[in-house]
Order: structure tokens, then sequence, then C-alpha cells
């Protein structure tokens, strides 16, 4: 609005858009972490990850095995925003869930 | 050891209940004590809160404060409320013969947030299932066992309803990067258990 004599009648220019710039490079993503507890029954664990997750039984029972036997396993992962929501959900099933980034 | 099924699937829909009095009144005294406890966390942080609640308000960040802080202004008041929810649930249906889909889910949350309750408060570890001997805990050592049973009969029962699994999702869960298994120390500073 600024800096315009009126009357100018000027086509636009036109702005050089190098669409390979476009998009940014993608961020880190976020990993969802489980970690190991001796209180959650190991049948409750595989059912919250099929539950929540819609992982197969076979994937469900092993990801609770490396729960158990590791320690702790990558359950998810994604933006921060959705490893958050999925932080949060395993939170309400009662799960030790935690999120860093990777790498 | 006989086992009589205290829930099953009803024929015509829902579950049938057959607990004891003893057993529906420990399910409507339980729960209620748990909301009660929950009732003033506000947003305390998760390692600020007394052991029984501990577990049922665990930390989504470890070593970034701000994050953290962010994480419990965003979530704390949705998570008591889902635990309170599936609690009072539990605790108004204790003395029901039936209960719907919708109630039966409540009870497995509300029978693994007693769990935890108790668990942490007990400090039940990996390797030790039994309470110790002469222990002055020995009511809540009970209550725990006897929750975790019951708490297994109503996955075995709900595991079945689950719905197909998603089509690729397997495939999405990132390799393991850790490898061996980490030792050291649990996210709230306790050792990790040796495998016996």
């Amino acid at each position: 609005m600024t800096g315009t004599s009126i009357g100018s009648t000027a086509a636009p220019t036109e702005v050089e858009r190098p669409e390979t710039h476009e998009v940014a490079a993608p961020e880190l993503p976020w990993l969802v972490i489980v970690w190991n507890d001796p209180i959650n029954l190991m049948s409750y664990v595989t059912y919250v990850f099929q539950k929540l997750f819609g992982y197969s039984r076979g994937k469900a029972h092993k990801l609770m095995l490396d729960v158990h036997y590791k320690g702790r396993a990558v359950v998810s992962s994604g933006p921060k925003e959705r490893a958050e929501l999925d932080v949060a959900r395993l939170h309400q099933h009662g799960l030790w869930a935690t999120m860093e980034r990777s790498g | 050891m006989s086992f009589r099924r205290r829930i099953r699937p009803s024929r015509g829909g829902g579950y049938e209940v057959r607990l004891s009095a003893e057993e529906r009144t420990l399910l409507t005294v339980l729960p209620a004590h748990l909301v009660s406890l929950l009732e003033d966390v506000g947003e305390t942080a998760p390692g600020d809160l007394p052991d029984a609640l501990r577990r049922l308000l665990p930390p989504a960040y470890t070593t970034d404060p701000d994050a953290e802080r962010a994480y419990v202004s965003m979530t704390r008041q949705d998570l008591v409320e889902h635990h309170r929810e599936s609690l009072e649930t539990m605790s108004v249906t204790a003395k029901a013969t039936w209960l719907d889909d919708e109630q039966l889910v409540a009870w497995l949350a509300a029978l693994n947030d007693l769990r935890l309750a108790l668990g942490s408060m007990l400090g039940v570890t990996e390797d030790e299932l039994e309470p110790p001997m002469g222990d002055a805990h020995r009511a809540e050592w009970t209550a725990y066992m006897y929750l975790g049973g019951l708490q297994s009969e109503v996955i075995d029962i709900l595991e079945l309803t689950l719905p197909d699994p998603v089509r690729g999702v397997d495939d999405l869960v990132p390799e393991d990067h850790w490898g061996e298994p980490p030792g050291g120390l649990r996210w709230d500073g306790t050792p990790m258990p040796r495998d016996p």
C-alpha cells in the first residue's frame, strides 16, 4: 500500500519461485518409547499395542517382549504432535511412555 | 485348581458378572478411594506426586523440564478425567450382574489403574511377586493379586473384541536403535531389574 503512486499501471513483476525450495527439509521424527515396569501384565501391554496402533497380534507381542526383556521399545514415531498424542494415549492406558527425538 | 470364569460374554450381548459380595465391596471401595486421591493433583510434576499416583500420571519428557511442564499443562486434566471416569464407572457398577461393552472396557482401565496405584505403593518389583513374609501390607498385597487375576480374565474377553489389524502399520515401527538390553536406569532413576 505504500510507495505506489496512484495511476501506476505497471504490471506486477513475476516473482521467481523456484519450486525445489518450497519444501523445507523434514524434521527428524520423534520416537515414542514404552518402558518396562513390574506391574503391567504382559497380556495387557500386548492388548494395548493392538488397540491403540492397530498392530497385528504378532507385532504387538514382539514389541511387548522387547519392552519386557530389553527394558524398552520404540512403539511408534512421527512428528512431535503425533508422538505427543501417542504418549498421551499410552498414559491413559497406564503404560510408561516417553518421547525423544530420533538420531 | 478349579477355575470358574467370573466374567463371561452373555448370550444376548454384554457380559455376565458373577462375583461374591466381598469382591463387589472391594470393587466399590477401592476405585472410589483412588478417585479421591486424584482430586487435588492439579499440575503437580510427576516426580512430586505420591507413590500411589506416580504411575497414573507419568512424565512424557525425561530430559527436558520445559517440554515436560508444557506436556503436563496440555494433557493433565484430560488424563485425570480419563482415570476418574473409568474408576467411577467401576465403583457404581460393582454390584451389577451384567455389564455392557463400554462398562467392561472401563473395568479393564480401572483394574489396571488400581494395580498401578497399589503396586507402586507396595514397591512391587520384577522378582517380588508375592508378599514378603510377615509384611504389614498383607491386605494390600491380597487385593493386588486378586485384581491381577480379575484383570487377566477381562483381557481374555476383550482381546476377542479388538478390530482387525490395520494393514501395513506393523512395518512403520522404526527398528530398535539401541540393540542390546540397555541396563542402567529407568526413566524414574530406579535401576533396571536384572533378568533372573
